[in-house]
């Protein structure tokens, strides 16, 4: 049997559920290459940072047949680890492609935070890369010194790294929600017993949108409640996990989830202005300029491709003013092509309003934002591609305030949708 | 924790929008010419893209129908007419389904003289306890001074039935005899009808003419304390069936009286507002505000978790019962110049003929009506701007069927159009040629989009259920202004009541700063100064604003 690589660990040998500290939970599908790095990260973090039996480890596999759960087995001794039940099969209406039973495995793990009386969680995905046994304490210290409810880390990430998440799922979240978490759709987060207690009882766990959307809705449900946010600079995130999606479906499932919150908190978001800034631990690590396999060129293809084929898609949920601006776009070439961010912003809030009030079948309606996100992506790198890590942030900044300043057109629409502009 | 508004929240019915739907005039799914549970069900997606959410169903029992239902002649089936037990499950399951609250009726004033009850009871000795269901004498002498309640149809509150030899006391109609409440096997009997409808799920009861459950000799036998007793005891039967579940009094009396209805939170969660209906129409006619706020600012207070019901209109006539005699007069003179449109006291017309079909009134109307303390009820058919029938006798005029299409029978039946239960509206103004589910639904700027979208600004604001209002007092007597106050949410309302253009100075000096914002558009206005604020209204034009604070 491999080492736990702690000599007093802190994990409780008995492993049922008994009162902990602190539950920590894995999940995972079809992780086996990954798991026992990730494993021994934890065991090692938990050990130093706390006492004998304060934490309690689970695992919240949703149908591994690769032979994760025995990976793990070999780094967990038997007694300390809790194995939650997977849920089977996935209902949905929408093709799905990835990990189809994390909402409910979250669920599990929430549910036992409850049952044990914990007072914090730190979930960790097990295809994470780059883990060290800090991330125990750094994403559960805020949360255990009563500083903060909902822990997300800040990973540091190129301007081709996360995209759809600067460009969309940040601005947006930040603009409605008023708070600026930079990555709200994270895998590996903190969470207080309070939070966990409010959040099984939202109606997030089993809609369509619940498989792919559950970690940001976990999050839009901390913020919209009040509860208090903290960032945590984790340093660079890789995965194990080789994309099983083209981008139309990533951006479908993700987008999607986005757009079925805003339902959910639509009496909170109309409510909010501006946005306030969450309070980071740790420094950021910047990363130098670097070169992406990324060709500009090739998306803004993809663009004028869409925008020949979808033009009559995106009417129905674009206004003419902005379908005029579009074929502009298309007809400037590539080394002058920029998306204004004002007309990005209200790109994404059309999108929304078409989602929310269901003008065509939801799939169809966010696969068509395919090209226009690709057009918005291909800017970004052709403006600052190349360019180190604070000229991205200043960049994404300049975005999400057209996001925040574009809103009222948002609210506008949303309480009278016949109009436009 | 369960987010108020939601169909968790056990006071749900404090920021519900009500639609009161008939079920024999809505759809008819089985094509027989009369509505039905199947075809209720088939129409929720409607109901739910509306926004309601929550449908008042009227009396679906079996009766013999000459009160419209409310003579019923078995409490715990379905008419026939309307479909089974099955298709009501079904029915509820799907609105529940789509988060849509469903509250039925408790008709235990009276029962039909079809009842099993009364024909047991017609037959039992006298003194037996079956006779002793019902309220009978020997002469027409007792609770002699009464009033009439249909003096149009009754000349007395006792008729003689032959079989029992005996006379038996009706507050309503002649063929709907009372129930007596002093007799506790009554109380067994309607407590467990009660239970009967909460297994299956409803969500609520109205309880029809409350106040003349119980009767004493020598009073008014209206709003006796024996009658709040029986409140007091149904209340107790529904909270000890867990969390959530209604009761909304129907008291057609004045404010003051009604509120006893409430108890200390230990009768009826809810109760009808009937003062406040009239005086609308009468406000918007007079062009002049002081009835509206005179309605308002008389209102008593209410327990916290008890909540006003607003109306325009309804199932029965616009009643003139709670105004003063001159009110009346000026009523009848403003919106029934036919007098084929009076019965009792009141006006049989439906919203937008009494305001002659002009939208801009209809909306203003709906507009205070969102917008006053209490929840909203709308009656089917008001959303598209149905008209009526003055000429069908009775209250049926206000009950034909609902107008989806401008097919045969409106879309209502397939039935061949003889079988219909009632003629539909076929005039040129308001026949369902014209209005229609159909054709509004394709015409953006239609009355019921703009009420799908009020209804659903007025759900994103629970101020409007839950909040204070404080009326302002502008120079113009012309324009109502109103601040709705609750938690961090301050609304101001501003409401033209006359036909032209009308200025408005608000004395807003205490929110100096503060920025509003108009909330149909989402448009800022300029910030509120030291000075008056100064508005100009269109005709029957009104604002609602959210007033943001400085620097928020």
């Amino acid at each position: 049997m491999a080492s736990t690589g702690s000599s007093s660990s802190a994990l409780e040998p008995d492993a049922s559920l008994r009162p902990a500290d602190l539950v920590v939970a894995v999940t995972s599908h079809n992780d086996a290459r990954s798991i026992g790095a990730v494993a021994r990260a934890i065991v090692e973090g938990a050990g130093r940072s706390f006492e004998s039996g304060a934490v309690r480890l689970l695992h919240a596999d949703t149908g591994s047949t690769d032979g994760t759960r025995e990976a793990l087995r070999e780094v967990i001794p038997a007694g300390s680890l809790v194995e939650l039940p997977h849920q089977g099969g996935f209902g949905g209406g929408m093709p799905y492609h990835g990990d189809p039973g994390r909402a409910h495995a979250l669920r599990q793990v929430l549910r036992v935070v409850q049952e044990t009386s914990a007072r914090a969680c730190v979930v960790v995905d097990a295809a994470v890369q780059g883990i060290t046994p800090e991330w125990v304490d750094q994403l559960a210290g805020p949360v255990l010194q009563g500083r903060a409810d909902y822990v997300a880390p800040y990973f540091s990430r190129h301007a081709w790294e996360g995209a759809l998440t600067r460009g969309i799922v940040y601005p947006f979240f930040r603009a409605l929600y008023g708070v600026r978490l930079r990555q709200p759709a994270a895998r590996e987060f903190g969470c207080s017993a309070r939070l966990a207690a409010h959040v099984l009882e939202q109606d997030i766990w089993e809609g369509e949108r619940s498989p792919a959307g559950v970690d940001l809705s976990l999050a839009a449900a901390a913020v919209c409640a009040d509860f208090r946010v903290h960032e945590v600079a984790l340093g660079a995130r890789g995965t194990a996990r080789a994309a099983q999606a083209d981008l139309g479906t990533t951006i479908a499932q993700v987008v999607g989830a986005l757009f079925a919150d805003v339902e959910r908190h639509v009496e909170v978001w109309q409510r909010i202005r501006g946005s306030t800034v969450v309070a980071v631990s740790g420094t950021p690590a910047a990363l130098g300029a670097a070169t992406s396999g990324v060709d500009p060129a090739a998306l803004v293809e993809s663009f004028r491709l869409g925008y020949r084929e979808l033009r009559e898609i995106w009417a129905r949920a674009l206004p003419p003013r902005v379908i005029v601006e579009l074929r502009k776009l298309a007809d400037t070439p590539a080394a002058a092509f920029r998306f204004d961010d004002r007309l990005w912003a209200g790109i994404v809030y059309d999108f929304a309003l078409a989602f929310a009030f269901r003008v065509m079948p939801h799939d169809h309606l966010l696969r068509s934002l395919t090209p226009l996100y690709s057009a918005w992506l291909a800017s970004l790198l052709l403006q600052v591609g190349h360019a180190a890590s604070a000229d991205l942030d200043a960049r994404v900044e300049q975005v999400c305030q057209a996001f925040e300043g574009e809103k009222r057109y948002l609210i506008s629409r949303w309480r009278w949708p016949e109009r436009r502009r | 924790m369960r987010r108020a508004g939601t169909s968790h929240d056990p006071r749900w019915y404090k920021d519900a929008v009500i639609y009161e739907v008939p079920v024999k005039s809505f759809y008819d799914g089985n094509g027989d010419g009369i509505g039905d549970f199947i075809g209720l069900e088939q129409k929720l997606d409607y109901l739910q893209k509306l926004g309601v959410t929550c449908l008042w169903v009227l009396p679906f029992f079996p009766s013999p129908l000459r009160d419209d239902g409310y003579d019923i002649a078995d409490y715990c089936t379905i008419n026939p007419s309307y479909g089974t037990i099955e298709d009501f499950k079904r029915f509820l399951k799907a609105a529940h389904d789509r988060g849509l609250k469903v509250i039925g009726e408790l008709v235990v004033n009276h029962t039909s003289d079809q009842h099993p009850w009364f024909q047991r009871a017609r037959h039992a000795p006298p003194g037996s306890p079956e006779r002793d269901y019902y309220v009978w004498s020997d002469t027409e002498e007792l609770y002699q001074g009464v009033r009439i309640i249909f003096v149009d149809t009754e000349r007395s509150n006792w008729t003689w039935d032959p079989v029992a030899k005996a006379y038996y006391y009706h507050r309503f109609f002649h063929h709907q005899p009372d129930l007596n409440f002093d007799n506790p096997a009554v109380m067994k009997e309607i407590l467990s009808v009660l239970d009967y409808w909460l297994d299956m799920g409803v969500d609520g009861f109205r309880l029809d003419a409350v106040p003349y459950l119980v009767k004493r000799d020598g009073t008014s036998c209206e709003n006796l304390p024996e009658t709040h007793a029986v409140i007091k005891a149904i209340r107790a039967h529904v909270d000890l069936r867990g969390p959530g579940k209604m009761l909304l009094a129907e008291a057609n009396q004045l404010p003051v009286d009604v509120r006893e209805y409430f108890g200390d939170g230990d009768e009826c969660h809810m109760a009808y507002h009937f003062p406040v209906m009239p005086r609308l129409f009468m406000g918007i006619h007079l062009e002049d505000r002081q009835p509206i706020v005179d309605a308002i600012e008389q209102t008593p207070p209410i327990p916290e978790s008890c909540q006003w019901a607003l109306f325009l209109r309804n199932h029965d006539e616009l009643t003139l019962e709670m105004v003063t005699d001159e009110e009346r007069d000026y009523m009848y003179l403003a919106y029934s110049q036919d007098p084929q449109a009076r019965i009792n006291a009141g006006i049989r017309r439906r919203l937008a003929p009494l305001v002659g079909n002009d939208r801009r009134q209809i909306e203003l109307l709906h507009g205070l009506l969102f917008s006053f303390p209490g929840t909203p009820i709308v009656y089917y058919g008001d959303e598209i701007g149905m008209g009526d029938n003055v000429y069908l006798g009775d209250r049926n005029g206000v009950r034909t069927p609902m107008q989806w299409t401008s097919d045969r029978n409106g879309g209502f039946s397939r039935a061949d159009p003889a079988r219909l239960y009632s003629p539909l509206i076929m005039d040129h103004v308001y026949g369902y040629q014209s209005v229609n589910v159909e054709a509004e639904e394709s015409d953006t700027a239609s009355l019921l989009y703009w009420m799908r979208n009020m209804i659903r600004l007025r759900r994103l604001f629970t101020v409007f259920g839950r909040g204070t209002i404080e009326f302002l007092a502008p120079s113009n007597r012309r324009v109502l202004a109103y601040l709705r106050r609750c938690k961090d949410d301050l609304i101001l309302c501003v409401a033209n009541l006359a036909g032209s253009v009308q200025p408005a100075e608000l004395d807003l000096g205490a929110l100096n700063g503060y920025v509003p914002v108009e909330m149909l558009g989402y448009t800022e206005f300029p910030a509120i100064g030291e000075l008056p604020y100064f508005l100009t209204l269109g005709p029957y034009g009104f604002y609602w604003f959210e007033l943001q604070r400085p620097g928020a």
